[in-house]
């Protein structure tokens, strides 16, 4: 059967793409702020190339790029074998499109909706920078790792509650467990940490609140689900709901998973940050254990 | 094609050259709520702005914004709204930043375009004001 093997949460922006582009993804061509960002994420490339998962589950929200108001689903799950790149006004960026693998996308459906999740299913699902502004960062342009995308409504109230979503990653835990392969999956949550990028609060960030949210995720998700949106929008922006979507991967972890790495920062207008987990055991079983590497 | 608008009603006085750090209330103007009554309102301006994510439909646009826009339906109060490119009033009427993001990308703009327009600012102003930090944290947060 398949395994969780662990999960990342990480923030998106449409900046961290056009950024990427403007650099042509070389480190001494990003300005400091962005370098900062770049930096970041090289602890999380090292993970995610440690973890060596075979499959994606990656929980994002679309921002209007493929979805539109008339139809707006509230969970929409991608099928298929492929997804391509969505247009968001700026012309495509030069990067290859996502590869899938529908059998994942089948039996995850199956599973959800068997589970009460009424999933809208896209056999035809394009992605939008909240998979492909932080993935260059993440994992080379050739996408070695299938994903089955998730596409969480953050665009149209009413928003799905935070306790769904962390209903949901209880649920894709079980879908991906319930899976007859010999998959690792690691499943990934993508919002932004704070921002606010319309109205008179434009520019909004909140560096303490992401740095407390990444240092208590991993411990104490009740409690942060707990706590009213309302409250993350007032003190991180009408974008930190977005946080929410973080829910679902620490459910989708077991109890005893364990934070490898986090970092922040706030290169220009959105809180940006990472969180790395595993479940126990999982890293030893790939590397020797530090104190072997070491001694 | 205008990104910035020079002609807004809409914009609030533009101030000194320093913002303030934003309120922690959710008000207007501080905060718009796309409201299921906006969204209602905006049905066909968001038809018409989403219609802007492909490139011969930009094309068609840049050529003939009247006609264009009559073809969605955008209602006329509307469609001077887009004409004037009022970003704050745009979205007011019921447009998704991220729909009428789509119309500023097409006009040669950014999301900072529409930000420095909501804030009341020049962009140049926002640009470096950004991030606007606040550290205040909820009451019950772990």
């Amino acid at each position: 059967m398949a395994e969780v093997i662990g999960g990342i949460g990480i923030s998106h922006s449409p900046s961290m793409g056009v950024e990427y582009d403007k650099a042509n993804g070389t480190r001494e061509n990003f300005d400091d702020r962005w370098g900062a960002w770049y930096d970041g994420c090289a602890g999380v490339r090292e993970l995610l190339a440690r973890l060596d998962p075979s499959h994606l589950v990656v929980v994002y929200n679309d921002h209007l790029n493929y979805f539109d108001l008339d139809n707006y689903p509230t969970l929409a799950i991608g099928v298929g074998d492929g997804f391509r790149q969505a247009d968001e006004g700026f012309g495509l960026r030069d990067l290859p499109d996502l590869p899938g693998d529908a059998s994942w996308g089948i039996h995850l459906t199956e599973h959800l909706v068997a589970n009460d999740f009424d999933m809208t299913v896209s056999q035809d699902l394009a992605i939008d920078h909240g998979i492909f502004s932080w993935l260059p960062y993440v994992s080379d342009p050739a996408w070695p790792v299938p994903l089955t995308p998730i596409a969480v409504n953050m665009i149209r109230q009413p928003l799905p509650t935070q306790r769904r979503l962390r209903d949901l990653g209880l649920a894709l835990r079980a879908g991906i467990e319930a899976m007859p392969t010999d998959d690792r999956v690691l499943v990934i949550a993508t919002g932004g940490m704070s921002h606010q990028i319309s109205g008179g609060r434009f520019g909004l960030a909140n560096a303490r609140l992401d740095r407390r949210f990444l240092e208590t995720l991993p411990t104490e998700l009740d409690a942060l689900v707990a706590l009213p949106r309302e409250e993350y929008v007032r003190y991180g922006g009408t974008e930190a709901a977005e946080l929410s979507l973080w829910f679902t991967m620490r459910a989708a972890l077991s109890e005893r998973a364990r934070s490898l790495y986090s970092f922040h920062t706030v290169p220009q207008i959105t809180g940006c940050g990472a969180l790395v987990m595993a479940e126990p055991g999982v890293l030893e079983r790939i590397d020797p254990p530090m104190e072997e590497q070491t001694s | 094609m205008p990104t910035t608008p020079t002609d807004a009603a809409t914009a609030p006085d533009p101030g000194g050259a320093q913002l303030d750090a934003p309120p922690t209330d959710l008000d207007e103007p501080g905060t718009i709520g796309f409201t299921p009554r906006r969204a209602l309102a905006g049905a066909s301006l968001n038809r018409f702005a989403l219609s802007l994510r492909s490139e011969s439909n930009r094309a068609a646009f840049l050529a003939d914004e009247e006609a264009y826009l009559a073809r969605y339906g955008v209602p006329a109060e509307q469609r001077d709204l887009v004409a004037r490119r009022d970003w704050t009033a745009l979205l007011l009427a019921g447009g998704h930043l991220q729909a009428i993001l789509k119309l500023a990308a097409a006009s040669g703009g950014t999301l900072l375009d529409i930000g420095a327009h909501n804030v009341g600012c020049d962009r140049g102003v926002l640009a470096t004001a950004c991030p606007r930090l606040i550290d205040g944290l909820p009451e019950r947060m772990p």
